[in-house]
């Protein structure tokens, strides 16, 4: 399968960096094709501009060729999974923007004759979300995981109410020690090779 | 009241400006004092860097956004306006909020510890102004994540007893002329309270 490995973090060193690349392993491990969009080493723009904004509603949205070449991927992609720190119980600005920006009509969904959404989505067998949190489990809880909703719901209902998704999170990470952060590391390694492997 | 109003959109003459001008009408006509930022008409830069990141364990915001973290703590009243795209605010919004709401000017993060105390003490009322393409029932089914994220995660950062109020029309890639001037005229009453 070919999986779509989207991923935000400021520092190119971060363990942000170190998730993205246990993921690739893993996916590597069960037979997959994994390509990687490492969101801030590509600059890519956050915001949506207001040419585009004017586009969204047309047969043309995608103006920036890099959101040409994003949605070409993702149009191929049969696993769409995200790696990020949770930000404010939300995907970082840039991934928020990515999804603003790339993820429009005619990739993500379309509008039927009576303007309502339907999905587009429906080549995607799997969805994955991994993300470090600041705050321990039971507060993520308390105030919300918006952006594991936005990945898990929002974004599953473009790809078919049937698509399994999977959430890997790792919570308090700013107090863990080095032990437990190598040990999330082989977990997303681990589950993301067992994830609907080629052979079977 | 010491009101700051923060909006949202690309299009200048786009829905959501509509209702930003309808709240300021209200607010103005309250005789609160009244800040306004515009993030797309100022340009604002939504990309929160490197340099910003290290500043989270070494704490203060980047001297690009004084202005903004001015506006934050003077204000005893946020009203943010935007479109709710992929149930969320726009990567804009999202991208002010990690700048300005940082460590030391939104909440204080003892050392060792993984929970943020509030420091915008100063905010007594959260009010956010949104629409959304779709139906109730499937922001409901979505999760509401930025809803949940203005009520509760930001609120958590603001005076303890902090109200929110969620203005919010549903729908409205498929409302009528009518429904939309309905809303405006909702978000004015209930602002000119």
């Amino acid at each position: 399968m070919d999986v779509l490995l989207v991923c935000a973090h400021p520092e190119a060193g971060s363990y942000t960096h170190a998730i993205a690349d246990a993921a690739a392993r893993g996916f590597g491990r069960a037979g997959h094709d994994v390509t990687t969009l490492d969101l801030y080493n590509l600059a890519f723009a956050p915001a949506m501009t207001m040419a585009e904004r004017a586009a969204y509603h047309t047969e043309q949205p995608l103006l920036d060729p890099l959101t040409v070449e994003h949605a070409a991927l993702v149009r191929h992609a049969d696993v769409l999974a995200f790696v990020y720190p949770t930000w404010w119980s939300a995907p970082p600005a840039i991934l928020k923007g990515w999804l603003d920006r790339v993820l429009v009509t005619g990739v993500a969904f379309r509008f039927d004759h009576r303007g309502k959404v339907r999905p587009a989505l429906t080549h995607v067998r799997h969805l994955v979300g991994v993300s470090t949190y600041g705050a321990p489990w039971a507060y993520v809880k308390v105030v919300n995981d918006g952006g594991r909703r936005m990945i898990t719901r929002a974004l599953r209902m473009s790809c078919g109410l049937r698509t399994p998704t999977t959430w890997l999170g790792l919570y308090s990470v700013d107090t863990l020690g080095a032990a437990e952060r190598a040990a999330f590391l082989d977990r997303v390694e681990h589950e993301l090779a067992r994830l609907d492997p080629v052979h079977q | 009241m010491k009101t700051l109003v923060v909006t949202c959109h690309p299009d200048p003459s786009s829905f959501t400006a509509a209702v930003a001008e309808r709240a300021l009408t209200a607010l103005r006509g309250s005789g609160d004092e009244v800040r306004v930022t515009d993030l797309y008409k100022e340009g604002f830069d939504p990309l929160f860097t490197a340099a910003e990141r290290r500043r989270h364990l070494d704490p203060g915001s980047d001297p690009t956004v004084a202005s903004h973290v001015e506006d934050l703590a003077w204000c005893q009243r946020l009203v943010l306006v935007y479109p709710t795209w992929w149930s969320g605010q726009p990567a804009m919004m999202k991208g002010w909020i990690e700048r300005v709401w940082v460590r030391d000017v939104a909440f204080d993060l003892p050392p060792d510890s993984n929970r943020v105390h509030a420091r915008l003490r100063n905010v007594r009322r959260l009010v956010a102004i949104t629409t959304h393409g779709s139906s109730k029932l499937v922001n409901s089914v979505e999760g509401e994540a930025g809803k949940r994220m203005v009520t509760r995660t930001l609120r958590a950062v603001c005076h303890p007893l902090a109200r929110t109020t969620w203005l919010a029309m549903y729908g409205v890639d498929t409302s009528s002329a009518a429904q939309r001037t309905a809303f405006l005229d909702r978000v004015q009453r209930k602002l000119s309270r």
